[in-house]
């Protein structure tokens, strides 16, 4: 499990440090999450450290941004102000979003199949 | 007079301490587990959201500032970073599913990408929701992780895109089975991939819920899309904000 740390945190910090001097417009865990997904593919095969470190990550992945979403707190007056606004957004959007993209699938994969 | 006085010494010990604010985030998050099961996985029942709501009346209740509370639960928000880079895990895993498909699965990316923004951004500020509202709208189909890292580029709120993406995962992952189903879809990787892109982490433990097949694909949709969004969010925004 250690050694799976390892890997995760020097893959962060590697894309840390590539987000502060080359590319600012990244976040440097994104530029990780790349670089890790890179070296995968050139070892051609993910270590059970690592398997089981990024298992857990994602298996509670729920919990991490629970501190930063309580944040809502500050923005209950201004949530309240726009209610009808975000509630209609956020529905019409995820519908327009998951039609859309099946649909690009679908049409795309029948001309696939028949060529 | 002396019983009150070290009660009050001992809040004002461990409310000064991390351990308060960790031990409700961690509490709140396990009640919110243990409902979650109980409902036999209904995603009206999410554990972060159920979380958030207890955290919140929590520190409301007790009057604590929420940056006292962050002060302490920052421990937590910290991992946000290395669980991003351990979502290489799951796209690694998924990247051989995408062999043979890869025309249609990135210009089904390109396009929900783009539809979730305009669609999301358009109607808000249509009804009248301030850029403030609007800025934070544009990663919400995002993973909640890489969403908040994009919304800190772009300079809007992190908490309020945090709120919107975790709205979006579970409306996502409520609706999609009658959107999917109303268009007549019937392969489960389309079915996926498309739940992943609207509504990722909590739509993607939804579709595995229904198929395995299904879960893969969204997944790796999740993987995909929060890398292309941190790439071309920034550049969307700024174009239709200049």
């Amino acid at each position: 499990m250690i050694f799976g740390l390892v890997q995760i945190l020097l893959f962060q910090s590697l894309g840390e440090l590539v987000s502060k001097f080359l590319l600012p417009t990244l976040p440097g865990p994104v530029i990780g999450l790349v670089l890790l997904v890179l070296w995968l593919v050139l070892r051609k095969g993910i270590n059970p450290d690592l398997a089981m470190v990024g298992d857990g990550f994602s298996q509670y992945l729920g919990l991490l941004f629970v501190p930063a979403a309580v944040g809502v707190v500050l923005f209950l007056p201004q949530l309240k102000a726009n209610a009808w606004a975000i509630i209609s957004a956020l529905i019409g959007s995820v519908i327009l979003t998951i039609a859309s993209s099946a649909l690009v699938a679908r049409l795309l994969s029948r001309k696939e199949s028949h060529e | 007079m002396s019983e009150k006085h070290s009660i009050v010494e001992i809040w004002v010990y461990l409310s000064g301490s991390p351990l308060f604010a960790l031990f409700i985030t961690l509490a709140a998050y396990q009640i919110g587990l243990s409902i979650y099961k109980a409902s036999h996985q209904n995603p009206l029942a999410n554990p972060v959201a159920i979380a958030i709501l207890i955290v919140a009346s929590t520190i409301q209740f007790i009057e604590m500032p929420y940056s006292t509370y962050f002060e302490g639960a920052q421990f937590i928000h910290f991992l946000l970073g290395s669980a991003t880079v351990s979502l290489a895990i799951p796209i690694y895993r998924g990247l051989s599913s995408l062999k043979g498909r890869s025309i249609p699965l990135i210009a089904s990316l390109c396009t929900g990408g783009l539809v979730s923004i305009i669609s999301a951004v358009g109607i808000a500020t249509m009804l009248g929701a301030d850029s403030s509202i609007t800025g934070a709208m544009y990663p919400k189909s995002v993973t909640a992780p890489i969403a908040m890292g994009i919304a800190e580029r772009i300079g809007v709120s992190p908490t309020l895109t945090a709120i919107f993406a975790v709205s979006t995962g579970i409306l996502g992952a409520i609706l999609a089975p009658f959107v999917l189903n109303a268009l007549g879809m019937k392969a489960w990787w389309q079915r996926g991939f498309a739940i992943g892109i609207g509504a990722h982490g909590i739509g993607t433990s939804r579709a595995f819920s229904i198929h395995p097949e299904a879960g893969t694909y969204a997944s790796l949709a999740m993987g995909m899309n929060g890398v292309v969004s941190a790439v071309a969010i920034p550049v969307i925004y700024h174009l239709f904000n200049r």
